[in-house]
């Protein structure tokens, strides 16, 4: 096991998406091109291999690099969706969070990327009805900030079986689209949860 | 040749890229310079920022290049690669709101005549309406 | 100086005016200065000539006469030149 933060993160984020591409491939099928496993495997395989690079560097530049490597890797919508939250967040980001406060404001400026990229905002079925949500969670809960991420999470995910996408091939299906989990919702939730694990063990 | 717009197209698929690619230079000529990518980079379906990247750098011209795309991430995608190169390039790239067949086949036929990019993308996108 | 000129020239294409010549016939209009319009059988409407997309929506048939009028300094170059392209069997 790596012994610093980052590199602990980078474990558990590339693990989670690793042991759940099949799923999330089969939520993608339902709904989408079916591809939304295999992409981000490709994606966080690339984070793997350069694990050992991404941990020798400051917390701003391994997610920018981070991003960078989602962005050209994953080879889907997702990869500039995910990617342009990482290097926001690490453009936004301090090297070594103190604070609530300061997570809050890295993971802020995140979401604000990705609703620009997708041109999107909650409600659509997409990611953002679990970032956003679990954004808002931590705010208000800065003294057990993980413990209310997962459940913002869990329950942001769950909201995306009864919405209608709007955004991305999804939104094709109109009406039909009810009634499925969101992938990117699915994704984003799973990495909340690893990243999380990851905190409240250090 | 003279400076003309060039053109790129951006498919899901290699197979569709390259046959509209093929499309355009047999209707439209070769007076325009046409890029095309598709697939993942594993070369399964799907599209590649830094593929899209390099095509638009293989007809860059400062008057301006138009790309043609076909389904949601090849979009998302080419907006990355469009964000990713450098700011003075970026701003000569459009990426149009149009069908990929018929918006190159337009798209390419106004700008063989010589017409500037804003020119380019609104024929492009008239086929819409 | 600017004149107007007209011409007609029937579609012999058994394809019609279909999406390939479309786009040769708006690349040659385009070529001159003049405006050029054109329009299928004589209850047709103008359209322009250099609207590729205009010219695609035209569907003219064949066997239907075409219509071809220009005004600018080189209309009649302009209007000879697309007859002789419709004539061609648009190549």
């Amino acid at each position: 096991m790596s012994s610093n933060l980052n590199g602990r993160l980078l474990e558990a984020t590339c693990q989670t998406i690793s042991e759940h591409a099949d799923e999330l491939t089969r939520l993608d099928q339902a709904i989408g091109d079916g591809d939304h496993g295999i992409n981000m495997k490709r994606g966080f395989d690339a984070l793997a291999a350069a694990a050992e690079e991404l941990q020798q560097l400051d917390l701003p530049s391994a997610l920018q690099k981070a991003g960078m490597l989602l962005v050209m890797n994953v080879g889907g919508a997702s990869g500039p969706l995910y990617g342009s939250l990482l290097m926001a967040m690490g453009k936004a980001a301090v090297d070594t969070p103190s604070c609530v406060d300061d997570v809050v404001s890295m993971l802020r400026a995140g979401v604000d990327a990705v609703k620009a990229r997708g041109k999107s905002d909650v409600g659509a079925k997409t990611m953002l009805d679990v970032l956003v949500p679990v954004l808002e969670a931590i705010e208000k809960n800065p003294a057990s900030p993980c413990a209310a991420a997962r459940q913002a999470a869990d329950m942001g995910l769950e909201a995306t079986r009864a919405m209608q996408a709007t955004k991305g091939r999804a939104s094709f299906l109109g009406e039909r689209s009810i009634g499925h989990l969101d992938p990117g919702a699915r994704s984003s939730a799973l990495l909340v949860h690893a990243i999380c694990n990851v905190l409240e063990d250090s | 040749m003279t400076d003309n717009v060039s053109i790129v197209i951006v498919s899901h698929s290699p197979k569709v890229a390259e046959g509209v690619a093929d499309m355009v230079r047999q209707m439209v000529g070769d007076e325009v310079r046409i890029a095309f990518c598709g697939g993942n980079p594993d070369g399964g379906l799907g599209t590649n920022v830094g593929a899209i990247m390099a095509a638009i750098e293989e007809v860059y011209t400062p008057k301006g290049v138009a790309i043609l795309v076909d389904l949601g991430g090849a979009e998302t995608n080419s907006e990355m690669a469009r964000e990713m190169l450098p700011a003075e390039m970026a701003a000569n790239i459009v990426i149009c709101n149009a069908p990929l067949v018929e918006g190159a086949i337009m798209a390419s036929t106004e700008a063989s005549c010589g017409a500037d990019l804003e020119t380019v993308r609104s024929t492009a996108e008239e086929f819409q309406a | 100086m600017s004149e107007t000129v007209t011409g007609q020239v029937v579609i012999n294409d058994p394809d019609g005016l279909h999406a390939r010549p479309a786009v040769k016939l708006t690349k040659l209009a385009k070529s001159f200065c003049s405006d050029i319009a054109i329009k299928a059988g004589d209850d047709g409407e103008w359209i322009n000539a250099k609207s590729l997309s205009a010219v695609m929506k035209l569907k003219a048939r064949h066997g239907a006469i075409l219509h071809v009028r220009a005004t600018g300094e080189d209309a009649r170059g302009g209007v000879d030149a697309l007859i002789d392209l419709i004539k061609q069997n648009m190549g």
